[in-house]
């Protein structure tokens, strides 16, 4: 007997040769070379986070319209951002003095990265940008400066504010600004707003004017 | 062709000489996969156009052959059929081997239809491809909601992510054409990057059971596969346009295949869709619009003894999140809760602006397999993903037009397995899986949510599955898997001391100066072993019971070890912790099924006892320069889930059928002794159907989906100062929102042009009635209600 045909040796060599031996040999190795093409990976660590965005401290500081040596700071800071466990600490220089009229504006900075954003909010993006005030306790009166920076919808961004201080009393301040609000509105001096998301919200505790 | 011409020249040469006609041919068949002898099978000898059967012990006879060619076809019931020519030049005798079992070895499919179980006694519910045609211009998570039990956590109604019995992200597995999906599905915002149309069939197994693919699934494992390859001449394709009224929406899908007789396959599949921005009864959703775009392409040769595939995926997909969802601080939060419109209303337009997702996702898969006879079948694949997500914040300048989140996971994975099925009643599988996974985040002027981090993984386990009488199977498995997460992290100095790491991992510091940061590489490594047993007993004709143990063991993901920071978009501080443990979940199960004529009634509950759960909690408010922030921890606590899930139909007559689908589900936390938070409310869908085959297959439905209120839920409210009035407020995060039911209405026609060559067209409106609504699980319920009533229309071309 002797045959041999050549579609019959195609299946000899698909199933007679029992080669399981030679193919776990295969996979071995090719794992082998999986781990190496592992272990030779860099290592980045991307590096060290920067946080631009981030206002560890915000300052409002007032100064007597007829005394420039009457002036009141009062400031918040953050030192570790936003997220950071730290308790924002506030600072109150010292009380308003009755009677008086004081001009404040507001100055917003990140101690992380070393940067100003007081002028990218009030010149760069005054557009998308808007603070509030609220005052609870204080006898004082408020209002938006003439000279504020305008908002191109026309509504005074809050930037430079004015205070009149009136009759003694102890109390607290609270400053907000709002970013990217559909409509904001500064009628009632305070200002409002609607749909905007929060940079800064603070409420400055133990004001007083003597 | 040539060969046949060779053929023919050989026989006209035979008639040339003189002929000796006293050969005999003796053959054996044989089946491949077990050697046992093949009887009854026909044999047609072309050159002398006569047919023989084989005898019982497989055996047949040809005698008075001349020499020559000798050209057999050899055909059986179940069997592929064969041919083989032999050179004929004395008496010859010869075994052949054809397979009898292929459709049992899941090998080559004789039919596109045909469905087939991933597991013997898992609770497995099997999605069929007409089925998921009608979700064409949806997600996954939308389609998997036809599983009863299978529910879905939502940010908005674009990002879907899937839910059985009550767990999702890393408790679920996803398997694309056998590659475990890694793509960031950790976050309850990240969907998974699956494009359905590239689905032809699509598996739900709930619970741990199928070990093979993983040790972690405590939820559950979905297993997405493509067209089966059938071995014929044949090309065909299919197209879907699709529009609809809410969101604008378009969806257009098209594929093609191609196979050939000798086992060689390739097909292509390509989707477009698009939509703005969706609409609920009263309002438009700014900014809730998507694109996506995806295909893949597949090709190799799949043959019974052997066979090759080469596939690759790309989706990319830009989601928008609703304007108004993006908030600040806490009391944007507070103003979001307290406005039953979201304060950003505008009109409709396809612009997707900040807040936004990008993700591209690749894959790249190959895979070979040889079967050996009287032995098995081995397999080894290899494949590539890669994972790009980049999340959009509203940010400051220039800020804007750079992610706040970019994240890149590449994972390359190695499978080996081995199924040895030589004996049909006592099938054995085991397999051994590499894994190696990079994630780089660059700097993006935020802190990472997810460092820096490498990732092996080695899985090795065995399965098996004993056919113990006619009607009880046996199934048994267990896996062994090691982990091992290389991090590198910043932290920043003071969270670091807070949370104590610098007592209990003090190791982990990189020597340095790195200003208030504290510079890690914490290591992690974990070992892991998972089991599984099932029985099925088969109590008659029209019943079934199937019985499952689960053990099932996952460690944490990197969001669980490493978040720290703020998560925008939820207007909270995340915090992981270095400290947890492997969840170890042990889940029990029982399955009763009916069917008769008239009725089908599949009925599964189900108990889940998970330790070391893990899960997010408020656990206070942190106040920063930006206002309070809610800090929301990773914890872990004991947690017990148990349910029923009733899947059944009814045929009223030969055209009316009605269906239900009832979920029950409770879930605790044990340790603390309160309901369990994002666990699905009861609910029931009920519908009514008009078949009428005779009429181009005509259908219509109507069905009613049910909702209840989850009155059980855990107390996380925590109050926090209203900046504008100075008063204390609650916040509510808590309370569910009411009950609802809506009303769907469906229908379709399929005309046929010719044998092959159908249009189907479907007709659908959802939420009938435009009824408002929140639901639970949508992560988006505090700002804005759900969809309003939606129309679609599709046309499905099949050629």
């Amino acid at each position: 007997m002797n045959i041999n045909n050549s579609n019959f040796k195609t299946m000899k060599i698909n199933y007679l040769n029992f080669n399981f031996m030679k193919t776990t040999r295969l996979f071995a190795s090719a794992f082998l070379g999986l781990a190496l093409l592992a272990s030779c990976s860099d290592d980045d660590d991307g590096g060290q986070p920067n946080e631009e965005e981030v206002i560890t401290n915000v300052t409002l500081e007032f100064v007597n319209i007829n005394d420039a040596n009457d002036t009141v700071t009062i400031e918040s800071i953050d030192p570790d951002g936003d997220d950071g466990p730290t308790v924002p600490t506030q600072n109150v220089s010292g009380p308003f003095t009755a009677g008086a009229t004081y001009t404040a504006t507001v100055d917003l900075f990140n101690s992380i990265e070393n940067e100003d954003i007081t002028e990218e909010v009030t010149v760069d993006e005054p557009d998308e940008h808007f603070f509030i005030y609220a005052i609870n306790g204080l006898d004082m009166t408020f209002s938006r400066s003439a000279n504020d920076v305008v908002r191109p919808d026309g509504n005074n961004l809050g930037f430079r504010t004015t205070w009149v201080a009136n009759t003694a009393s102890t109390g607290s301040i609270t400053l907000q600004l709002f970013h990217e609000s559909e409509s904001v509105d500064d009628t009632n001096e305070f200002g409002t707003q609607t749909g905007g998301s929060t940079d800064v919200n603070i409420i400055f505790t133990g004001v007083s004017i003597q | 062709m040539t060969r046949l011409i060779i053929g023919l020249i050989m026989a006209y040469s035979c008639y040339g000489y003189s002929q000796d006609c006293s050969y005999t041919f003796l053959g054996e068949l044989n089946d491949f996969h077990d050697g046992s002898p093949i009887e009854s099978a026909t044999i047609f000898i072309k050159e002398l156009d006569k047919y023989l059967i084989s005898d019982f012990d497989g055996k047949f006879k040809i005698e008075s052959l001349c020499s020559g060619t000798l050209t057999l076809t050899i055909s059986h019931v179940g069997c592929e059929t064969k041919t083989v020519s032999y050179d004929v030049d004395g008496d010859t005798f010869k075994k052949i081997l054809i397979e009898h079992h292929v459709e049992e070895l899941d090998e080559v499919s004789v039919s596109t239809n045909a469905s087939r179980k991933e597991t013997k006694t898992a609770q497995e519910t099997v999605i069929k491809s007409n089925t998921l045609r009608r979700y064409s211009s949806l997600s996954l998570g939308d389609a998997l909601k036809e599983v009863s039990g299978v529910s879905s956590i939502n940010t908005g109604n674009t990002i879907v992510k899937p839910m059985i019995n009550g767990l999702h992200s890393s408790r679920l597995l996803i398997l694309n054409n056998n590659v475990r999906l890694q793509d960031q599905e950790w976050g309850i915002e990240h969907a998974p990057n699956i494009d359905i149309n590239s689905a032809s069939q699509i598996s739900v197994i709930k619970g741990s059971g199928a070990l093979a693919y993983g040790g972690d699934a405590i939820g559950g494992v979905i297993v997405i596969k493509p067209n089966r390859i059938i071995r014929r001449d044949t090309l065909y394709g299919r197209t879907i346009i699709g529009g609809q009224t809410n969101g604008r929406g378009y969806n257009l899908t098209s594929s093609l295949y191609k196979n050939y007789k000798s086992g060689w396959f390739a097909s292509i599949q390509g989707t477009l869709k698009q939509n703005g921005d969706f609409e609920t009864p009263d309002y438009n959703l700014n900014n809730t619009g998507v694109k996506s775009h995806s295909f893949s392409v597949r090709a190799g040769k799949r043959q019974f003894e052997s066979g090759f595939e080469v596939y690759y995926s790309f989706i990319d997909n830009e989601i928008g999140i609703l304007s108004a969802s993006h908030i600040g601080n806490v009391n944007d939060l507070i103003t979001a809760i307290n406005s039953p419109r979201p304060s950003i209303i505008r009109n409709f337009d396809y612009d997707i602006t900040n807040p936004r997702q990008k993700v591209k996702h690749h894959l790249l898969k190959t895979n070979y397999y040889k079967r050996f006879k009287n032995f098995g079948k081995v397999s080894l694949q290899y494949d590539y993903q890669n994972n790009n997500r980049l999340e959009f914040d509203i940010r400051r300048g220039e800020l804007n037009e750079r992610a706040a989140l970019d994240l890149t996971l590449q994972t390359h994975t190695l499978l080996a397995d081995v199924n040895l099925d030589s004996n049909l009643d006592r099938k054995i599988n085991f397999g051994i899986l590499t894994r190696y996974q990079e994630n780089d985040a660059p700097n993006t002027g935020v802190r990472r949510l997810i460092p820096n981090y490498q990732k092996y993984d080695f899985g090795t386990y065995v399965t098996s599955e004993w056919q113990l009488s006619d009607n009880v199977l046996l199934d048994a498995g267990i896996r062994y898997d090691f982990n091992r997460v290389d991090a590198k992290k910043y932290y920043r100095r003071t969270r670091w001391e807070e949370r104590g790491y610098d007592v209990d991992f003090a190791d982990f510091v990189i020597p340095g100066d790195f200003g208030s940061d504290v510079f890690t590489n914490p290591v992690f490594n974990y070992h892991n072993i998972s089991a599984a047993t099932g029985i099925r007993y088969n109590i008659n004709e029209t019943s079934y019971l199937l019985a499952n143990y689960n053990l099932a063991s996952r460690p944490p993901n990197p969001a669980e070890l490493f978040s720290d920071g703020l998560h925008h978009s939820a207007a909270r501080i995340e915090l992981g912790d270095l400290r947890f443990n492997p969840e170890i979940a042990n889940r029990l199960s029982v399955t009763y099924s009916y069917q008769n004529s008239k009725f089908h009634g599949v009925f599964e509950t189900f108990y889940n006892v998970v330790n070391d759960y893990m899960y997010l909690r408020p656990s206070g408010v942190q106040q920063s320069n930006r206002g309070a922030f809610p800090v929301w921890q990773y914890e872990q606590t004991n947690a017990t889930l148990f349910g029923l899930d009733v899947s059944s139909q009814y045929n009223i007559t030969q055209n009316f059928s009605w269906l239900n689908k009832t979920s029950f589900i409770k879930g605790y936390d044990t340790t603390e002794d309160s309901p369990l938070i994002d666990i699905p409310a009861f609910s029931t869908l009920n519908g009514i159907t008009y078949t009428n085959n005779d009429w181009y297959n005509f259908s219509v439905s109507l069905k009613s989906e049910w909702v209840f209120e989850q009155n059980e839920f855990p107390d996380f409210d925590f109050e926090t100062v209203n900046p504008t009035t100075g008063e204390t407020v609650l916040l509510d995060v808590s309370t569910p929102p009411p009950a609802y039911n809506l009303f769907h209405f469906y229908s379709e026609a399929t005309f046929s042009f010719n044998e092959t060559t159908d249009l189907n067209v479907a007709l659908g409106v959802n939420n009938i009635l435009n009824t408002s609504y929140r639901n639970y699980l949508n992560r988006l319920r505090f700002f804005a209600d759900d969809l309003g009533r939606n129309i679609t229309i599709q046309l499905q071309l099949n050629f």
